[in-house]
């Protein structure tokens, strides 16, 4: 209706668009992909469901599981992976290094689960 | 100012759309995994104030699952338990009085049967318990694995009629007519297990039996939807896709799966029941469907079918799939982008 208003800029334009501008990066950034491998990660093994150790992912080490099979378990480079095992099919070892929150290896011969925890992306992974 | 109102309005909404709890507590959430189940993995995962109360709804559901496990389990008795295993050894012999949960799944697997077109066969259980034992050898001596013999399987194949799966619902009886056939249900049993579960489980749980995802509703109760990360069949810490899940199934079938080598080859485990060897369709056929029962059997189907074949089963049960090709290629079907996240 009024020609005047359409064509003036005012202060209160000027603080939408910038409020606009802001919520879109803040948008952004909260749901930007958060990096899954992160330092602040844990590795915690299970055997017979109890958790036997709990280790940080960015502290290289070897653990050497007992029971029924053994497993050799590597954290190395922010990675983790059972690099020996003697349980049947040896599906544990083929599973290969896996370095993302909420993966897990898993020995069903030997009750042993290997879970990476801390702030995860994806809640479950269906394989 | 009027605008800036509106938009300041806008923000409101969203940032309440991102707090979870129901009274401004943030729920922790939690994950228990359990080995002794169906010879696979099972994990819940949920949200709750404490881990304790978390431990008892998830100790709930395995105690559940534990009495389908045993129900359906094919190698093993149980002590005053009629099972799958009791109606196998009575083949040719006698009906066997079973639980109705053993009715109730069985009286699917026929309807199944029916609808696939027989690519779900659950009265296969001779030709799979040849691959079975190849497989298990093989596995325990890598060296000297080696395939079923031609012979043997074929004559198995003439033993999987699932004519000869007698039901009598009225006296609640299972009986195999022929003494040479035998029941194997891994093809649904998992699913169909969860999906029992899984509706008489609280909301705002994700139940997976090796990997036969359910959620029982949405992981908050601002309804958050629930993350779920396809594996790429060439395995990795990459998802082929991340989708959102708020309720119903979840579940894949890969030729990466219980799987042995013989000369260099690797071999899975599900058997097209026309050739009696693994089939080579695909990699990897991941379904989306309300109930997990119906989604398991169609992930074992459409393994077995060309895309076009698998399409009209996914239109009887509204359900979507997601296709890995031998080239590694994926296909869709209508309306699964809808639900993919990246």
């Amino acid at each position: 209706m009024n020609k005047n208003l359409q064509l003036t800029f005012r202060k209160g334009d000027l603080l939408a668009i910038l409020l606009v501008v802001a919520m879109t990066v803040m948008t952004a950034v909260f749901f930007l992909p958060k990096n899954t491998s992160s330092q602040n990660a844990v590795v915690q093994i299970y055997q017979d469901g109890e958790l036997v150790k709990e280790i940080s992912l960015g502290e290289d080490q070897t653990i050497r599981l007992t029971g029924t099979y053994r497993n050799t378990i590597e954290i190395r480079d922010g990675k983790v992976a059972v690099t020996e095992t003697d349980c049947p099919g040896a599906d544990c070892a083929h599973s290969g290094w896996i370095s993302s929150v909420g993966r897990s290896i898993v020995c069903l011969p030997n009750r042993v689960e290997i879970r990476i925890v801390g702030d995860a992306e994806v809640d479950f992974v269906v394989r | 100012m009027k605008r800036l109102l509106t938009i300041l309005l806008a923000v409101s909404v969203l940032l309440s759309g991102c707090t979870t709890g129901s009274m401004g507590v943030e729920q922790k959430q939690y994950t228990a995994t359990f080995l002794n189940l169906f010879d696979t993995v099972t994990t819940v995962v949920g949200r709750a104030d404490s881990e304790a109360e978390f431990k008892e709804k998830a100790q709930k559901v395995h105690d559940e699952l534990l009495i389908y496990h045993q129900l359906f389990d094919i190698y093993h008795d149980y002590d005053g338990i009629n099972n799958l295993k009791t109606v196998n050894d009575q083949a040719g012999v006698a009906p066997v009085k079973v639980d109705e949960r053993i009715i109730r799944l069985l009286v699917d697997a026929k309807a199944f049967y029916e609808s696939t077109g027989g690519r779900v066969n659950v009265a296969l259980g001779s030709v799979l318990e040849l691959w079975h034992e190849a497989r298990s050898d093989g596995r325990d001596d890598p060296v000297n694995a080696v395939l079923p013999e031609q012979e043997a399987l074929d004559k198995a194949s003439t033993h999987t009629d699932i004519e000869a799966l007698v039901i009598d619902e009225t006296a609640s009886t299972v009986y195999l007519s022929d003494p040479e056939m035998s029941l194997d249900v891994g093809a649904i049993a998992k699913g169909w297990a969860v999906q029992q579960v899984a509706e008489s489980s609280p909301t705002g749980l994700l139940i997976s039996v090796g990997g036969n995802v359910c959620a029982t509703g949405p992981k908050d109760t601002s309804g958050t939807p629930w993350v779920i990360g396809i594996q790429d069949p060439d395995g990795g810490n990459d998802y082929l896709h991340t989708i959102y899940v708020s309720g119903g199934s979840v579940v894949t079938s890969g030729d990466y799966q219980r799987t042995y080598v013989v000369d260099g080859k690797a071999y899975h485990h599900i058997i097209d029941p026309d050739t009696l060897y693994p089939s080579e369709y695909w990699r990897a056929v991941t379904i989306v469907c309300e109930d997990s029962g119906v989604a398991d059997a169609l992930s074992t189907a459409l393994f077995l079918l060309p895309m076009e074949e698998g399409q009209k089963l996914l239109d009887c049960c509204g359900a979507k799939a997601l296709w890995v090709d031998l080239d590694g290629n994926i296909h869709y079907s209508p309306g699964f982008n809808d639900l993919i996240r990246t």
